[in-house]
């Protein structure tokens, strides 16, 4: 059994885990940092099978390797618009600016869409950040708590005074993505095997609405009135305050009235709404 | 010591199987238990938790983690082991694991089961959180023996002495990895056989059994074959020595159909049935006995 002196086990992972997540590995991270490649010998046996940087690279490349097939299964669709060899150079810068802050991989590429935002790729394409918020907001709806959803029925047992008071829930899986460009359209047209062109500029107040229906992980556009009911929705404020809210943007409150309970029918539909 | 549960043979829970899996109420898969990746159910709700759910009603499930870090000088993400706790008292796992491994630093993490220099240091440093997680869980947890790159020049002992020491102090159980031992055993020279055979017989509550790859001269653990024949020699000799000890086929990558992982479990079960069998002609003592399969 060999016996050495060496680091304390704070130290050595320290320097174990600096080298491992370097993003252009071992030999490199070494040279950058003046040390000859013999430094490792100090801590890790190398032999005839492997020498100390090759068995450290092993690491490195599965940490490199093992978070890029997680962002590639998030972030499909800003892969196929991007490419395999910009979505890698992006996962490398990524991961520099963005180490995983959390025990799993599910949360890792949570702040890939605002890095996206901030990186060049998006200098030509603005609108690559706006997409992957969109799947993110997809990925993570995915396993958020359940609930029942609101029926037509439950609603059936209410007087109509009651609407006035009645605080509607979204169900816990939902999230709203604001968008200044068509960004469903580009999803759309890489879920269904095109090569998509720029989308077009949305109008003012776009949005893609993201929500689970069950297991099923949905999302559809939203026009800027609709977004300013969801936008109360969410914030729990009662049914009749948003009528008087949206009465401010449409025509008249009996029109806005009448609007909210056509909206209030398709979130029935869309099992938006869950039940108290 | 750890008590074994009577459970057989498992396969991992894997997310292509879920359709496979849920659709066949009428026709039985042939696997006793199984484990599922404790970090992939922790959140609320959705797919994962519906199938968790389902499978449970019908199977007993155990619990396998990759993420409790028992090795890191990170502090112990408490808010990951209460979320393991609530996953626990939820499913009611016959068994609940991780691994002999660090896998963050200064908050982050590699998503990695990172070797550790097997010194009395990282002994005191493991066994207090092995204390620390089997008291926040009110259960004996296992910890299971990882493959390995490299080694640490500073290390004073064997694995196979840090895992019988870990045993001793803390009181927890071991789940043998035979493929690990194999692969580490490749990559770092020392003898397979002397670590099965220095692993506490009591201690030792589960086998996982996976398929390897090859990267240069050194063996991964890639989980993405069948278990390779020396594997299977090796895991009969681990039979032998410790008995039926249920025993989970762990199969991620280029991972087969359902039938196809199943069948590698039935073939782990025959290859026990005659071990056992052989090491009780041998020494005219039964070892411990597969327990007997429960009607569906």
């Amino acid at each position: 059994m060999p016996r050495a002196d060496g680091p304390a086990l704070a130290e050595l992972q320290r320097r174990f885990f600096e080298l491992v997540t370097a993003p252009e590995g071992v030999a490199t991270e070494l040279a950058a940092r003046g040390l000859p490649t013999s430094a490792l010998a100090a801590i890790i046996a190398g032999d005839a099978r492997a020498t100390a940087v090759e068995r450290l690279d092993v690491y490195a490349n599965m940490y490199f390797f093992r978070i890029l097939d997680v962002l590639r299964a998030d972030y499909p669709k800003l892969l196929a618009v991007v490419g395999d060899d910009a979505f890698h150079d992006l996962a490398t810068d990524y991961l520099r600016a963005h180490p995983s802050r959390h025990p799993s991989l599910r949360f890792v590429g949570a702040a890939l869409p605002a890095f996206v935002a901030r990186h060049a790729l998006c200098l030509e394409r603005p609108w690559l950040a706006e997409l992957a918020a969109l799947e993110w907001a997809r990925v993570d709806v995915f396993d958020r708590a359940d609930a029942a959803p609101l029926a037509r029925e439950d609603l059936a047992v209410l007087a109509p005074a009651d609407f006035a008071t009645l605080v509607l829930a979204p169900v816990p899986a939902c999230a709203l993505v604001p968008a200044t460009w068509t960004i469903e359209e580009t999803w759309r047209a890489v879920e269904d095997g095109g090569a998509p062109g720029p989308p077009a500029r949305a109008d003012a107040g776009h949005a893609v609405l993201v929500w689970r229906a069950g297991v099923t992980v949905r999302h559809r556009a939203v026009a800027a009135t609709e977004r300013r009911a969801l936008e109360l929705l969410l914030a729990r404020t009662s049914f009749g305050a948003l009528c008087a809210a949206l009465g401010d943007e449409v025509e008249s409150e009996e029109a806005a009235a009448r609007r909210a309970a056509q909206w209030l029918g398709q979130w029935l539909a869309d099992e938006l709404l869950a039940r108290a | 010591m750890f008590k074994v549960p009577a459970l057989g043979h498992g396969i991992g829970l894997r997310t292509e199987h879920y359709a496979d899996v849920l659709a066949t109420p009428a026709d039985p898969i042939d696997v006793d238990w199984f484990e599922v990746i404790s970090d992939n159910f922790m959140e609320p709700g959705g797919n994962p938790r519906r199938v968790l759910r389902a499978v449970r009603e019908r199977w007993p499930v155990v619990l396998h983690g990759v993420s409790l870090s028992l090795g890191a000088v990170d502090p112990l993400n408490e808010r990951y082991l209460d979320a393991l706790a609530a996953l626990a008292h939820e499913v009611e796992p016959a068994i609940v694991s991780d691994h002999l491994c660090w896998g963050s630093h200064g908050g982050a993490y590699a998503h990695d089961l990172l070797p550790l220099p097997f010194t009395e240091e990282a002994l005191a440093h493991v066994a207090a959180r092995v204390l620390r997680v089997q008291d926040r869980l009110k259960r004996q947890i296992l910890v299971e023996n990882v493959s390995s790159y490299v080694a640490f020049t500073q290390s004073t002992m064997t694995e196979w002495q840090f895992l019988e020491a870990l045993g001793a102090r803390t009181d927890c159980g071991l789940l043998l990895d035979v493929n690990n031992v194999f692969v580490s055993a490749h990559n770092h020279g020392f003898d397979a056989r002397a670590f099965i055979d220095s692993v506490p017989v009591d201690r030792v509550g589960q086998f996982h059994l996976a398929g390897h790859s090859q990267l240069g001269a050194l063996l991964l653990d890639t989980h993405d074959h069948p278990v390779r024949d020396e594997v299977w020699a090796l895991y009969r000799h681990a039979v032998a020595r410790f008995g039926a000890v249920p025993t989970l086929i762990e199969w991620d990558d280029k991972l087969p159909s359902l039938t196809r992982v199943v069948e590698e479990s039935t073939r782990a079960r025959g290859v026990a049935a005659e071990a056992l069998a052989s090491s009780a002609r041998a020494t005219g003592v039964a070892t411990r006995r597969e327990p007997p399969r429960a009607p569906r």
